[in-house]
């Protein structure tokens, strides 16, 4: 009875420690999700009084409308064509910049130059989105300063309100995401591991590509889903970098929950980017699983 | 050319800013022979090896390999292979997958490949664990996977750095034998650095040993053991007994010495003769002293004395014996042989010694 006692006590402990974490979690995310999840087999209408309302009779309408209408395809895949690129264009920056400083740094530096790292942090997202604007914008710094050099008789359109522009400020907003678990997963390497690639006969290049390269997948795939999963759903750029005209999937459920007021066609948009982003990602922790099963 | 060195080393110095951490090594290592580097943490000798390697860049000096200058040759494109003090197995790879790891650039097809690689675990006994994961491997398999991996490359020189420092007494103690029959077996010169003194002299067919950059003995083990030159060699090899003694004369490589406790006794004189102020010191090791029994042989001299502590090994005893007229006790190793009995502290005893097996120190 004593024992039944204490591990009743000791599990009302352990609930007391996890609940402050539990409620937040449980009222902040599950029952929101939830309610955009049942919402999502509801359907639009109106009240007696013309009011927009969302009527509760249950059909999968809305999921029909968002899985053939061409337009939320063609937004989705523009999303996801986008997230990818910023993705890539991340990774890729932010990998060199993980190994200099994980190689190339003395240790007692190395602090330093995290520290240096997430600067851009210090201010907004919104603030730094707006100042890529003020530099690739029409009279932006890059335009004026190529027209004031005589390179460019005209402003250039492609740099601003487009597709690359948006990339390019993404990838700038994630960086420091991206370079800090490439950091990690490099700084976990032994470094007699590299010596010994050397010691068997393999140039430093080709070390690199057998052995430093596949040892630090686990961070590279972190950095990927890192990047990947914010951007798909990002709707601040779109609007700001690519004037409104180039928007993203975010776009349009916030055009349909907030300006249209079609919570239930919104809801079903959301959840139907939601399952492409989670499937996206499955795809990536079973890659990761693979290089995780091989390193330890 | 069949005296060709292995490994020539003439008068390497390394500087890591302000710090000489190589004071002039000069030492040849002849081909096929098990060489080790022995010394404390700090004396140079990974460092050494580093550098045969082609690890360390060296900061004057030549290092020769098989006749040929190493000087600006990357580690990759030396004749040598390394077994790491960690193993540096990798960890993503499997056992067949490290063991083959350098066989790449030698564009072997897959099945001579695979029968190389079996050859080579064969060897340090590790048939069949191929296809294991490599991050589930012991320590002891770990290092016989990192043996393999170097030797399957048919290195000029194999170097080792604290290859047994990882392992418990019993399997280091295995696995000492074992690289000795490896190296007779594959004939290739082996480095060994070592901290751990019985190691080196169990397994090396010379040693230097090193101090501070510097080496300041290289022989082969039981020259190294009997006659070391120098105090600190000796201190750091095995157990010796110091005594003070004054130089009576000298001369012709001989030199008369009053050694405290001993009395008078003529000895060989270091290379280079001693210091003339006459105070200097001998070293006696504990197994050339011995207690007399009744009825036992006597021995060129003798001395008595008082046991003053008693260490009991089972097959060995160690006494240590006050000699009168000495104010420190020397340490005396006898065999425990059927029929003898071990003696108690306080007891007197007759100590018998030759001249013979005293080192004067320069």
């Amino acid at each position: 009875m004593a024992g039944d006692a204490g591990r009743l006590r000791a599990a009302l402990r352990g609930w007391a420690l996890v609940s402050p974490t539990a409620i937040y979690a449980v009222a902040l995310l599950a029952i929101p999700l939830g309610t955009v999840l049942v919402v999502s087999f509801l359907t639009d209408g109106r009240t007696p009084g013309g009011l927009r309302t969302v009527l509760p009779v249950a059909t999968i309408a809305n999921y029909i409308e968002v899985w053939t209408n061409d337009i939320y395809r063609f937004l989705m895949l523009r999303s996801l064509a986008v997230s990818m690129s910023v993705t890539l264009v991340t990774v890729v920056l932010a990998y060199p910049v993980a190994y200099y400083v994980s190689f190339h740094v003395a240790p007692n530096k190395k602090a330093l130059w995290l520290f240096l790292i997430t600067i851009p942090f210090w201010t907004s997202y919104i603030i730094r989105v707006f100042l890529w604007k003020v530099i690739l914008g029409f009279n932006g710094v890059v335009n004026s300063g190529l027209l004031s050099l005589g390179i460019i008789d005209a402003p250039l359109q492609a740099i601003n309100y487009s597709v690359q522009a948006m990339v390019m400020t993404l990838a700038h907003a994630y960086a420091p995401f991206a370079i800090l678990p490439i950091f990690v997963a490099l700084e976990k390497i032994d470094r007699s591991l590299l010596e010994a690639g050397q010691d068997l006969g393999e140039s430093r290049l080709m070390t690199f590509l057998r052995v430093t390269l596949p040892l630090s997948m686990p961070g590279v795939i972190a950095a990927v889903l890192i990047v990947f999963i914010p951007t798909v759903g990002d709707y601040v750029t779109p609007d700001l970098i690519g004037g409104g005209k180039l928007p993203m999937i975010a776009n349009a459920i916030e055009v349909q929950m907030l300006k249209l007021n079609s919570k239930a066609l919104g809801s079903a948009l959301a959840v139907s980017a939601m399952l492409i982003v989670a499937s996206v990602t499955v795809v990536f922790l079973l890659l990761n699983r693979r290089f995780l099963g091989g390193g330890r | 050319m069949t005296d060709t060195p292995m490994i020539d080393l003439s008068d390497v110095q390394k500087y890591y800013g302000d710090y000489h951490a190589l004071r002039g090594i000069t030492a040849t290592i002849r081909p096929g022979e098990f060489f080790s580097l022995l010394g404390p943490s700090g004396c140079g000798k990974t460092t050494l090896l580093r550098t045969i390697a082609g690890f360390e860049e060296i900061s004057s000096g030549m290092i020769r390999i098989d006749g040929r200058d190493m000087a600006g040759v990357p580690a990759n494109r030396r004749p040598t292979n390394m077994v790491f003090q960690s193993y540096a197995i990798f960890p993503h790879l499997s056992v067949a997958e490290n063991v083959g790891f350098g066989l790449r650039r030698l564009g072997l097809d897959a099945a001579e490949k695979t029968r190389r690689i079996g050859t080579a675990l064969e060897m340090v006994g590790l048939a069949g664990y191929g296809a294991r994961a490599a991050h589930a491997l012991s320590g002891g398999q770990r290092q016989r996977v990192a043996l393999a991996r170097a030797l399957i490359l048919k290195p000029k020189v194999l170097l080792l750095d604290e290859p047994l420092s990882a392992l418990d007494k019993k399997m280091r103690e295995q696995m000492q034998v074992e690289l000795i029959k490896l190296q007779r077996q594959v004939g290739i010169t082996f480095i060994l650095v070592t901290h751990d003194q019985e190691e080196a002299l169990v397994m090396s067919d010379r040693i230097a040993v090193m101090f501070e950059g510097e080496i300041a003995q290289l022989a082969d083990p039981e020259t190294l053991y009997r006659r070391p030159t120098s105090r600190r060699v000796a201190e750091f090899i095995g157990v010796m007994n110091f005594l003070p003694a004054t130089i009576v004369s000298e001369g012709s490589g001989r030199a008369a010495l009053e050694v405290q406790g001993l009395g008078r006794c003529e000895v060989d004189a270091p290379p280079g003769g001693v210091a003339s102020d006459g105070g200097t010191t001998v070293g006696m090791r504990p197994e050339t002293l011995t207690i007399l029994y009744d009825g036992q042989a006597p021995t060129d001299r003798s001395a008595d004395g008082t046991v003053d502590e008693v260490v009991y090994y089972g097959d060995m005893t160690y006494y240590d014996v006050r000699l009168d007229g000495t104010d420190r006790p020397v340490r005396i190793s006898m065999r425990n042989v059927f029929g003898r009995p071990v003696l108690n502290i306080k007891a007197r005893v007759r100590v018998g010694w030759s001249p013979g097996a005293l080192v004067l120190f320069r």
